[in-house]
């Protein structure tokens, strides 16, 4: 236990104080500097970032609750099947997300080979000020991880319960609400918000197919220390604090719905 | 059995075949103009390329004992973690849990950025060394949480079947655990390694400029895709071994 517990306090917990300390003190060993809040005043000033701050939560919104309804509906279409099927669909699990982007952008890019195929895109999908990319991204490798999750639940316990439930006149809606749902939800909630934790701490993926404006938390990060090496440093600290302290909150609040609904 | 065997392939190439065709046919495009379905001309400028100018013989070098030294350290390191918290179930184990995971709900871009506070002092940022470290924090709680389900009762019977027989310590270590938490072993380091491989963030502030694979690919993607599918097909190689590894698993415990 210990030495795991070291390192994650460590590592993790030097990761983090060191951001907040770049954040009050942006100087980056260049001489002795007094704490200020200016990195955390320009930051919460700027509209670029409140407009991240939102757009983050929009994608980690939609995309988790996308990909959370389409698991549950592959799942209960899968659960019947063999290994053999399953496997099939948990093939995205393994691909690095900015390979999915990149398959993404080669297809769905203007002159892209769905372009060229279909004659004209109907919807656009790459750089799109609604990030319709990013979310299709993130639903097609997310998917696929919460029906694994889904199906680990969903053995022949379960099934045995389902059957004694119709034997005793159960309608299959009364036998979804009273019976499977009970058994997926703490699964379901605690991968959603994995999900959902992940899609809002979103990097490379709208690097590559998200609009130029709004960006995501950590896409501003980036350019705030593009931007200005020196000052940015504060800035970028600061809000990717904001985007830790969001996905936190997010696991917070999803941890503690599972248990009252538990109760 | 003919009828999920279908179902299986259809998937399988809707979902994962079909779309990555695509990398293929670019990466070796020569000439691809607008609006052929196919390439003009095959050839190999992509390749070279990429090993010229954008540096994959380092990036692919790096990305690999990166990825092979930071999941070795978080196996190592979860290992008696994974043991402990398998076994008991005190008080603190929930809150343990939820500090050991901690790292996987935080943007990893957020954890680099942080760290480098601390490696320009100490000489780390830049270097291999740090990557390993920043990379170890983020792939340590995916190891943990895969490795947790591998000491079941069952292993822990069978250890002590082997010590009351006389095997000493490190006879059972290699004899008895390893062999029997062996499929969840596998699946921690493959799991572990392509969190690593697939690292932009950390690597991007912790490297400051050290090739790595990813950080490589993405500028190519906008300025030249035959190039940046080239790399791509190197990206990619790891999640397919991934796949075969895993698929030879299953049809073992079959």
């Amino acid at each position: 236990m210990a030495p795991a517990v070291l390192v994650t306090v460590v590592l993790f917990g030097g990761a983090l104080l060191g951001a907040v300390k770049q954040s009050v003190e942006p100087s980056l060993g260049g001489g002795p500097s007094t704490w200020n809040l200016d990195s955390w005043r320009t930051l919460l000033a700027s509209p670029g970032f409140l407009d991240a701050l939102r757009f983050s939560a929009q994608l980690a919104l939609i995309a988790s609750v996308l990909a959370a309804s389409l698991a549950v509906a592959v799942a209960v279409a899968l659960r019947s099947h063999g290994r053999l099927v399953r496997s099939a669909f948990s093939l995205p699990v393994p691909v690095p997300h900015l390979l999915v982007a990149v398959v993404a952008f080669m297809w769905l890019s203007p002159g892209g080979l769905a372009q060229r195929a279909l004659g004209r895109l109907p919807l656009r999908l790459v750089h799109d000020p609604l990030g319709l990319g990013v979310i299709l991204v993130y639903v097609y490798k997310e998917t696929p991880f919460l029906v694994l999750l889904l199906l680990a639940v969903m053995g022949s316990t379960l099934r045995e319960r389902e059957e004694a439930a119709a034997v005793f006149g159960a309608s299959p809606f009364r036998v979804l609400i009273w019976v499977v749902w009970p058994v997926i939800r703490r699964p379901l909630l605690i991968g959603t918000m994995i999900v959902a934790a992940f899609v809002f701490g979103a990097f490379e993926v709208p690097l590559v197919l998200g609009p130029n404006y709004p960006l995501t938390l950590a896409s501003y990060a980036l350019q705030a220390q593009q931007k200005s090496p020196l000052r940015g440093q504060g800035v970028a600290a600061a809000s990717l604090l904001v985007a830790a302290g969001m996905s936190i909150l997010i696991a917070a609040a999803v941890m503690r719905l599972a248990r009252t609904a538990d109760a | 059995m003919r009828e999920p065997r279908r179902i299986a392939t259809a998937a399988a190439v809707v979902l994962f075949a079909a779309p990555l065709t695509v990398l293929v046919i670019q990466a070796f495009a020569e000439v691809w103009r607008y609006p052929a379905l196919l390439p003009q001309q095959f050839g190999l400028r992509g390749f070279r390329v990429a090993f010229a100018e954008g540096d994959a013989a380092a990036a692919v070098s790096n990305s690999l004992e990166v990825a092979l030294l930071s999941t070795g350290l978080a196996v190592l390191i979860a290992w008696p973690a994974a043991r402990s918290l398998a076994a008991t179930r005190g008080r603190w184990h929930g809150a343990v849990l939820l500090l050991l995971a901690l790292p996987l709900l935080v943007p990893p871009f957020a954890t680099g950025t942080g760290l480098t506070e601390w490696f320009i002092r100490l000489g780390l940022a830049g270097t291999r060394a740090g990557l390993v470290l920043a990379h170890l924090t983020v792939v340590l709680p995916y190891v943990l949480l895969v490795l947790t389900s591998a000491f079941s009762p069952r292993v822990v019977e069978l250890e002590e079947m082997a010590r009351s027989l006389g095997t000493p310590p490190l006879r059972r270590l290699v004899f008895v655990t390893v062999p029997s938490v062996r499929a969840v072993l596998t699946a921690a380091f493959l799991l572990g390694f392509l969190v690593s491989w697939s690292q932009y963030g950390t690597s991007l502030v912790v490297g400051a400029g050290l090739p790595m694979l990813p950080l490589t690919l993405l500028p190519f993607i906008g300025s030249d895709p035959t190039v940046a599918a080239a790399l791509s097909l190197m990206f990619l190689v790891p999640a397919i071994l991934a796949l075969v590894l895993a698929s030879r698993a299953t049809r073992e415990t079959l």
